[in-house]
């Protein structure tokens, strides 16, 4: 029953993951795959519509070792940001 | 200064009972609960049932099927289904969990795909992973166990396929739309929603008829099923998959200590009810005395109307008490390879979908378009592998599966005893929680991409 984490504004990142409409377990599973393609230390943002994924990213980055910088309300969908380990 | 105070707490138990994820222990804790209340109120809960009835009507609308199905609304299957998506939509509502969520075109198809296997599943195992695995153990079926088996090798067959997808199909995959509503129509529609349930519940309990008032109690506990699973975002495919994609073991260990609880509260009530009332006693008490008895032979004609109403009422105790707690109208015959191949398909199917019989429904609730287009193809193959099973006698004859072709009726008391029962599964869930908990530190089990 964790609270929400805000992430800070103006982050730059490296790449873009659309996960909209997407439900579980794709979102995760294109996040894990997708951060390969970016190197260590540099920022993922993931944006999502499905409400499982508020939990399952920050536990997978938890498990993977990735720091989860938090997620930001956009217009009708939510971006996470994922930094690298 | 306490006011303020008093309308914090205020707002933070209604944050705790309606926006946060839930915990996944309580959830499947209250999930135990729960359907330990229905079974005692008196049926287990199922999605496939209601699935099926839905689908029914599909067939009759088009034309396929002649005979009309039972009404959605009389269908106790359907009546679990309904209160249960119910039950969810009101949460994700006051929740801010719901909108319109429309997947990218490549999820749709795998929703057709996914509908159809569960379907399929779903007819070979005598269940979905609710009726045919969770509350199948539940009620001390063995069938249950073959299905777990089947759903985890379906499970990971699936992830292996997901895996092979994202690597080669690049059509149709990105591009969702999410159609959203300010949270304040959304807390409106959610408490109009709870208004509804209470006014269906009172609705069904004034109806004269004895099985149309027992709907009440099937509506509301079936939205409490529907509530917590989509607060705790409890899904049960979750818990076959997670172990082996991320390592994450919190679901299945809260599946396996749910199971083992409706276990124990199933076993009190089918233990201690047959004692009392089931068929089997008041057949053996009351029905061979009656039925020895010879009205027209009696003269005094106000004891032989007592006497053809004791019969009747002795009749009518003998096929209520079979309709509630008597074990063998929830065993199916499908201990074998029915359920383990029941399991795989509908494990495998369950993977395309994103949900379980009980995981679609939710988020169904949630406003997940691929789900809604899994509901009308898992519904519609599974009434016609029912319709074509029940022609052919797949599952055998009468409530005892005499003849099965798909495995055996076995309901494990009868086998074991009520004791050995209960501890093998017991032993069963404490064996699959430490090999998940094992595997969350090890990663032994988990399938690389």
């Amino acid at each position: 029953m964790s609270d929400i984490k805000v992430a800070p504004e103006g982050l730059e990142v490296a790449r873009t993951l659309d996960a909209k409409g997407l439900s579980c377990p794709m979102p995760l599973l294109r996040t894990k795959k997708e951060i390969e393609k970016i190197n260590s230390g540099e920022i993922l943002e993931i944006l999502g519509t499905d409400p499982g994924s508020r939990n399952d990213i920050p536990g997978w980055c938890a498990r993977a070792g990735h720091e989860y910088l938090g997620e930001r309300e956009d217009d009708g969908f939510i971006r996470f940001y994922v930094k690298k380990k | 200064m306490s006011e303020g105070l008093f309308s914090q707490k205020v707002k933070n138990f209604f944050k705790l009972l309606c926006q946060t994820e839930w915990n996944a222990t309580a959830s499947g804790l209250i999930i135990a609960i729960l359907s330990i209340l229905i079974m005692a109120w008196w049926r287990p809960w199922g999605a496939v049932g209601a699935i099926r009835n839905w689908g029914e009507w599909i067939l009759y609308g088009i034309g396929i099927f002649g005979q009309k199905p039972s009404s959605v609304l009389i269908s106790s299957g359907s009546v679990i289904g309904i209160g249960f998506v119910a039950g969810a939509f009101i949460s994700a509502c006051l929740g801010n969990d719901f909108s319109f969520k429309f997947p990218p075109p490549w999820e749709l198809v795998k929703a057709i795909i996914a509908g159809i296997l569960m379907g399929v599943g779903s007819a070979f195992a005598g269940g979905c992973n609710v009726g045919g695995m969770y509350n199948a153990i539940g009620n001390l079926a063995a069938n249950g166990f073959t299905m777990w088996l089947g759903l985890i090798i379906g499970v990971v067959l699936g992830l292996k396929y997901i895996y092979w997808e994202m690597e080669h199909v690049t059509w149709g995959t990105s591009g969702g739309k999410n159609f959203d509503f300010p949270y304040g129509l959304k807390i409106v529609i959610g408490l109009v929603g709870i208004a509804a349930l209470i006014w269906g519940a009172y609705k069904y309990a004034g109806m004269s008829d004895d099985y149309a008032a027992s709907l009440s109690g099937i509506l509301l506990i079936s939205a409490g099923l529907g509530y917590t699973m989509q607060r705790g975002r409890w899904c049960m495919v979750q818990a076959f998959r997670e172990p082996h994609m991320t390592g994450d073991c919190t679901l299945a260990k809260s599946v396996a200590l749910s199971i083992l609880v409706l276990a124990v509260g199933a076993a009190v009530l089918k233990y201690a009810v047959p004692q009392r009332g089931s068929s089997v006693a008041v057949k053996s008490v009351l029905m061979d005395v009656v039925e020895d008895i010879d009205t027209d032979e009696i003269q005094d004609e106000e004891l032989a109307d007592t006497l053809d109403d004791l019969t009747d009422a002795a009749e009518q105790a003998v096929v209520s008490a079979r309709r509630v707690l008597d074990p063998v109208n929830y065993v199916r015959g499908t201990f074998g390879w029915g359920a383990i191949l029941g399991g795989f398909l509908f494990g495998l199917g369950a993977m395309f979908a994103g949900g379980c019989g009980s995981g679609t429904l939710w988020r169904v609730g949630e406003g997940q378009m691929k789900l809604w287009l899994v509901v009308p193809f898992f519904g519609i193959s599974n009434a016609i592998m029912t319709k074509w099973f029940r022609a052919i006698h797949m599952e055998g004859t009468g409530p005892m599966h005499e003849g099965s072709k798909l495995g055996i009726h076995l309901y494990l008391p009868d086998a074991l005893g009520y004791g050995w029962t209960l501890a093998i599964v017991a032993l069963a869930m404490a064996l699959w929680y430490i090999i998940v908990d094992w595997n969350e530190d090890s990663n032994k089990l988990i399938v690389e991409m």
